[in-house]
């Protein structure tokens, strides 16, 4: 763009500045007093009411209590496993659905449309559900966590809103070269999508990541726990609640009850926050439009 | 030469189609398509058509060890118990005040950031802030909550503020007036960056061949940001506020158990609090399915309306 | 588009009912038969020892069985445990049964978290272990709806036979009889025992000892020597930083503060009037004003926080260590031990002791020591046990008095020693030199420190508490309280049950919405009388007399 600045142009980008700046600062706090917290003293933890600026002494033991964990590894490798073999099932299904329900001239378009988003509005329940994942053999086994939840609707939805905004011509002018839906599908639509394609990846990787529900209804086998459900368990055992006799022995253990907490959201979430700048090479504006349109 | 004197009537030969060819025809022809969608609604009939059963358990005075089908037939009795509940009038009032203010400022928050952030040249600092909004998503909520409650108190660090200016200390958590908006607020505050990142990628979208013929035509940053981006992402925005009106409702109790107390009850008590504590003094699956389904019903109707509307207001809709 | 809708509305609603016709009828649980089926399978004789004559059960003969059975047992892992531990398996106590009854446990733990969850999954798809240790008191129409519904087995019958130890305690103790059936006499369950007062009582109200030390005032007795003890401190700068920034009682919101309510004759709730024996509900009585125009005289005169009513553990915490809180209502160990703990190094003079249940307008200290020894937790045989006999036998080995030396202080030797005719815990327990804390080490040997179907010793638990002033406090509390307004463990029907949860959870939501309003000044007690008749139009009278027919059918037990 080769506009000259005026001064409104000017005004506004500090304007934004300042703001962005403002927002980033309200926004990192939260992640900052986590992270100082779960490194500072306990006992002063406990103490300390209002903003934390910067940990308060220094101590690893919160850590160290998470680590030691022997299901940590394990729980580490399982949400491995069900984040890239979950989120590919996702994607793949998605855009599937994504493509065919937006397609112009599909007679069962709408009807199917609309039984896909009643089921956002209307279930069984709990116990229906996990009687038929049962029934299927699923219950106890990797399965339960990947296929009952294959589908989000609301994903969907969006992935499809994409789709119906590629132009038509691009679809027509293949079809008239002789390509079939498929082809469609994977040699112009998605590669026009990267950016819905990224923002599928980050929503279903991440609810996988975070999701230990599932796995707590349906699993038994402790060497399928995922990473989030073990340390919901090492978070309620070290909590107040847990401790209803006796405390310590007096000698000089570490209190770490009270950091743990924090520890494990750190645990729990730094590794998924390196996924999302690696995916936003993706929002990149129109770049393949041209270069399809050839 | 046709004689144009002649007045018979011509026929044209059209044949009568009915429904099932039109049918047959569009099968034979999107049979891809169909192939396609085929895994996707066999995945929708089996994990949620069939499971479906299982919301009769509103209808029965559920016990888990009779099972659904063994479990006794009580009709309306439940939703009868809800809808004649003292504060069946409050909770539906708070619940959808609440959800109303959430959307009024919740909703357009995360695009309004979208769009700053699209107007951001340096793309790193763009980046950067794109990252760093994005984190307070994954806080836990109780930690969150704390964190608003220590802020909020009666001595914290917002009353510090206030008191800093002159103004005295108010106790934030425990006048109900001013719960919406705390509520709200920090709904934006943890949501606002992760809430952005749909509009980010469908931003993207856009033709920046539009941007160049705009910028031809003589359109300033706003009028572009008016005439080509507001428009490019219309779909998106709506698409998106369709589905959150169909989830008027939902106003989820996890966040408001950590921040409300009795003495905001009159304004932060919602229908799923209410049938938390419900659930607590007696374990109520036919209760709460009861309550589940009334609330699904609403959401759905205002759904279908929302969507009709859309439908004849703009071309974006579900169905 | 309407008929468009519609058409939409009647496919789905077709789709769904031929689906749901399908699908769900295959769905029937009928457990009416096994129960039946179980009661003929056991009287099979397996493994060793013959049948006992008709007059009373069985001795107890170790091993229980020659042949290798296993029994499922649906256990929720104890927190404690579950910071070293994956299963029960690896805890001593219960190694040492294997190894004397020759029976295996394949111990079911859900995921440490919503154990509820599972719990009613696991009876919803009849997918049963042989015994599940649950709080039956959680279960809607309690265990007499499971049983019943056929899911567990009646065992009165198997308890004369095969259950010496448990039968003889239930003769010795009529009154632990009495809080173990249900209303028409039948044993459901092996509940876990508190044998004695000491043991009942966990939480209390705690103040600032250097605080009283320093201001030459007595622990307070009356309600008027608390007003004198919280002015005290609120005027005289205990905390000693000059400002008056004491806040003299804090509370995690009104739930702590409400304990004041003993000193007026009345709970919170449903009570018992020792006078008439009827049963009363606390926020509708005469004296439930009196309660309120007291604390809203101390909150006006800053002697109570002023933000309790929002006040969460973290800042409650937060404000005790910081030295602005100077007394409260908390738990012996998870408030007191705690504090004690962190402050240990922080701040030495720190120091915290307990305050006897204080003397009000009622004239006694009634405070909440629980009156029955049986507690709702306990062990119950489901109909799909195939080895009812030995399961019984193995659950009455756990009530001998080798049984209870075993689940209490676990192994001789390592996990504790006779010490002049007294079991004592070793260092093994008490000063654990991998450096766990004192219950998380003694979980590796005994349950004693969390529950289970045995009868809990009371020599355990001073032995657990670290600090002198806890075993002081103890002391004081189980000493100054009178229990005489708590209700013995009456049941609900389910029917009961339902209507009880629907009125109750409007009244408490009035309830306690109307107490933070009054006592903050919001409310002016003008308005009490309205109040009360508001509490009438939820028909709370119904409530009373659903917990008054309860009550009737456990006296009349036998």
């Amino acid at each position: 763009m080769h506009i000259k600045k005026g001064i409104g142009d000017w005004v506004f980008d500090i304007f934004n500045l300042i703001l962005m700046v403002f927002l980033m600062i309200i926004t990192l706090y939260p992640f900052l007093h986590v992270f100082f917290a779960s490194i500072s003293d306990p006992a002063a933890v406990v103490q300390h009411r209002g903003l934390l600026l910067k940990p308060i002494g220094f101590t690893t033991g919160a850590y160290k209590l998470v680590f030691k964990n022997p299901m940590i590894p394990i729980g580490y490798k399982n949400t491995l496993i069900y984040v890239t073999v979950g989120t590919a099932i996702n994607i793949f299904l998605t855009t599937l659905g994504a493509y065919g329900l937006s397609r112009k001239n599909v007679y069962f378009k709408n009807h199917i449309m609309f039984l896909i988003t009643f089921t956002m509005f209307f279930s069984g329940g709990l116990i229906p559900t996990y009687l038929l994942v049962k029934n299927l053999g699923m219950a106890d086994t990797r399965w339960a966590l990947l296929i009952p939840n294959a589908i989000s609707a609301y994903n969907l939805i969006i992935m499809r809103t994409s789709f119906e905004g590629i132009p038509v011509s691009l679809e027509e002018s293949a079809k008239l070269d002789g390509a079939n839906d498929f082809t469609v599908l994977f040699k112009i639509i998605l590669p026009l999508s990267m950016p819905v394609v990224a923002v599928m990846i980050l929503f279903y990787g991440v609810n996988h990541w975070n999701s230990w529900f599932n796995a707590m209804i349906y699993l038994r086998d402790r060497s399928l726990f995922p990473l989030q459900l073990v340390l919901r368990g090492i978070l309620i055992s070290n909590s107040t609640e847990a401790m209803t006799a006796g405390a310590t022995t007096g000698a000089d253990i570490e209190q770490v009850g009270e950091t743990v907490k924090y520890a494990t959201i750190i645990v729990a979430t730094v590794p998924i926050l390196f996924v999302y700048p690696f995916l936003q090479k993706y929002f990149v504006k129109g770049v393949m439009i041209g270069a399809i349109k050839e | 030469m046709t004689d144009l004197t002649n007045r018979e009537t011509i026929e044209i030969n059209v044949p009568n189609i009915s429904k099932w060819e039109i049918i047959r025809k569009d099968v034979a022809r999107n049979k891809y398509i169909y192939l396609m969608l085929l895994p996707v609604v066999a995945y929708y009939v089996i994990f949620h058509y069939v499971p479906l059963y299982g919301a009769q358990i509103a209808f029965r005075n559920f016990s888990p060890s009779k099972g659904i089908w063994g479990s006794k037939w009580v009709g309306f009795k439940y939703f009868e118990q809800f809808f004649d509940s003292y504060y069946f009038g409050r909770l539906l009032r708070n619940t959808v005040l609440i959800s109303l203010y959430d959307l009024i400022f919740g909703f357009p928050a995360p695009i309004i950031l979208a769009l700053l952030l699209n107007e951001i040249k340096n793309d790193i600092f763009k980046r950067t802030v794109q990252t760093v909004t994005y984190l307070p998503h994954f806080i836990s909520l109780v930690v969150v909550c704390g964190m608003i409650l220590d802020f909020c108190s009666r001595d914290g660090l917002i009353n510090n503020i206030l008191n800093y200016f002159g103004i005295e200390s108010i106790p934030f958590m425990i006048q109900p007036q001013w719960f919406r908006t705390i509520y709200v607020a920090s709904n934006i505050w943890q949501g606002i960056g992760w809430g952005s990142i749909i509009y980010l990628a469908a931003l993207s979208n856009i033709d920046p061949q539009l941007y160049e013929a705009a910028t031809i035509d003589g359109a300033g940053r706003f009028k572009q940001a008016l005439h080509v981006t507001l428009p490019g992402i219309l779909p998106t925005i709506v698409i998106m506020l369709i589905l959150r009106i169909g989830q008027l409702l939902n106003v989820g109790s996890e966040k408001i158990l950590l921040l409300y107390n009795p003495s905001t009850y009159e304004t932060a008590d919602v229908i799923s609090t209410f049938v938390y504590r419900k659930g607590i003094l007696e374990a109520s699956y036919s209760y709460s399915t009861a309550v589940g389904l009334f609330n699904s019903l609403i959401n759905f109707a205002l759904l279908i309306v929302a969507n009709y509307v859309s439908r004849q207001l703009t071309e974006t809709s579900l169905w | 588009m309407k008929k468009h809708v519609r058409k939409m509305l009647a496919t789905v609603l077709a789709l769904v009912l031929i689906i749901a016709l399908f699908s769900g009828c295959s769905q029937s649980s009928g457990t009416a038969n096994t129960n039946e089926d179980n009661a003929e399978s056991s009287n099979d004789t397996e493994g060793s020892s013959s049948e006992a004559s008709s007059s009373g059960p069985e001795a107890l003969t170790l091993p229980i069985t020659t042949e290798p059975i296993t029994l499922k047992y649906f256990w929720t892992l104890d927190p404690k445990a579950a910071t070293s531990m994956t299963t029960y398996n690896d805890v001593a106590c219960f190694k040492k049964m294997e190894e004397l009854t020759g029976i295996h446990i394949e111990f079911v733990h859900p995921p440490v978290g919503e154990e509820k969850e599972q719990f009613n999954l696991m009876i919803a798809s009849q997918d049963l272990p042989d015994l599940i240790h649950w709080d039956w008191s959680t279960v809607t129409g309690g265990a007499a709806k499971l049983l019943n519904d056929g899911t567990i087995v009646k065992l009165n019958d198997l308890i004369s036979k095969y259950a010496p130890n448990f039968s003889k305690l239930m003769q010795e103790h009529p009154d632990w009889h009495k809080e173990a059936i249900l209303d028409d006499g039948s044993y459901y369950y092996f509940p876990f025992i508190r044998e004695d007062e000491s043991l009942r009582l966990s939480s209390g109200f705690q103040m600032r000892a250097d605080w009283l030390k320093k201001l030459n005032l007595n622990a307070p007795t009356t309600l008027d020597e608390w007003h004198n003890v919280l002015s005290a401190f609120k005027e005289n700068d205990p905390n000693g930083n000059g400002k008056g920034d004491e806040l003299p009682f804090v509370a995690i919101g009104q739930s702590r503060l409400q304990y004041f309510e003993y000193a007026f004759g009345i709970t919170a709730s449903f009570y018992r009037d020792p006078s008439t024996g009827k049963v009363k509900y606390g926020p509708a009585e005469a004296a439930y004003k009196d309660y309120l125009t007291t604390m809203r005289q101390w909150y006006k005169e800053n002697l109570i926080d002023p933000d309790y009513a929002a006040t969460d553990t973290k800042n409650f915490e937060a404000k005790v260590t910081g030295n602005k809180g100077g007394s409260y209502y908390g738990m012996l160990s998870g408030n007191m031990g705690k504090f004690l703990d962190l402050m240990k190094s922080k701040d030495p003079s720190f120091d915290l002791t307990g305050v006897p249940w204080p003397i009000g307008p009622a004239g006694k200290s009634y405070g909440p020591m629980a009156i029955s020894a049986v507690q709702p937790v306990g062990t119950v045989i489901t109909s799909q046990c195939k080895h009812q006999k030995e399961a019984v036998k193995w659950l009455d080995y756990c009530y001998s008095d080798e049984g209870k030396m075993l689940f209490n202080f676990g192994i001789e030797g390592e996990s504790y020693k006779m010490v002049n005719n007294e079991p004592t815990y070793t260092d093994t327990v008490l000063h654990n030199p991998q450096g766990l804390a004192v219950s998380d080490a003694l979980i590796r040997y005994a349950m004693a420190v969390s529950n289970g179907p045995f009868v809990q010793d009371k020599r355990y638990y001073p032995q657990i508490l670290v600090y002198q002033q806890q075993k002081d406090t103890l002391d004081t509390w189980i000493k100054s309280c009178d229990p005489s307004l708590q209700m013995p463990p009456i049941m609900l029907t389910e029917e009961e049950s339902q209507d009880f949860a629907t009125i109750m959870n409007e009244v408490n939501t009035y309830v306690q919405e109307m107490h933070d309003k009054f006592i903050m000044g919001q409310e002016s007690l003008d308005k009490f009388d309205e109040y009360i008749n508001t509490l009438k139009g939820m028909n709370i009278d119904d409530a009373i007399n659903i917990e008054q027919s309860a009550l009737d059918r456990y006296n009349a037990r036998k």
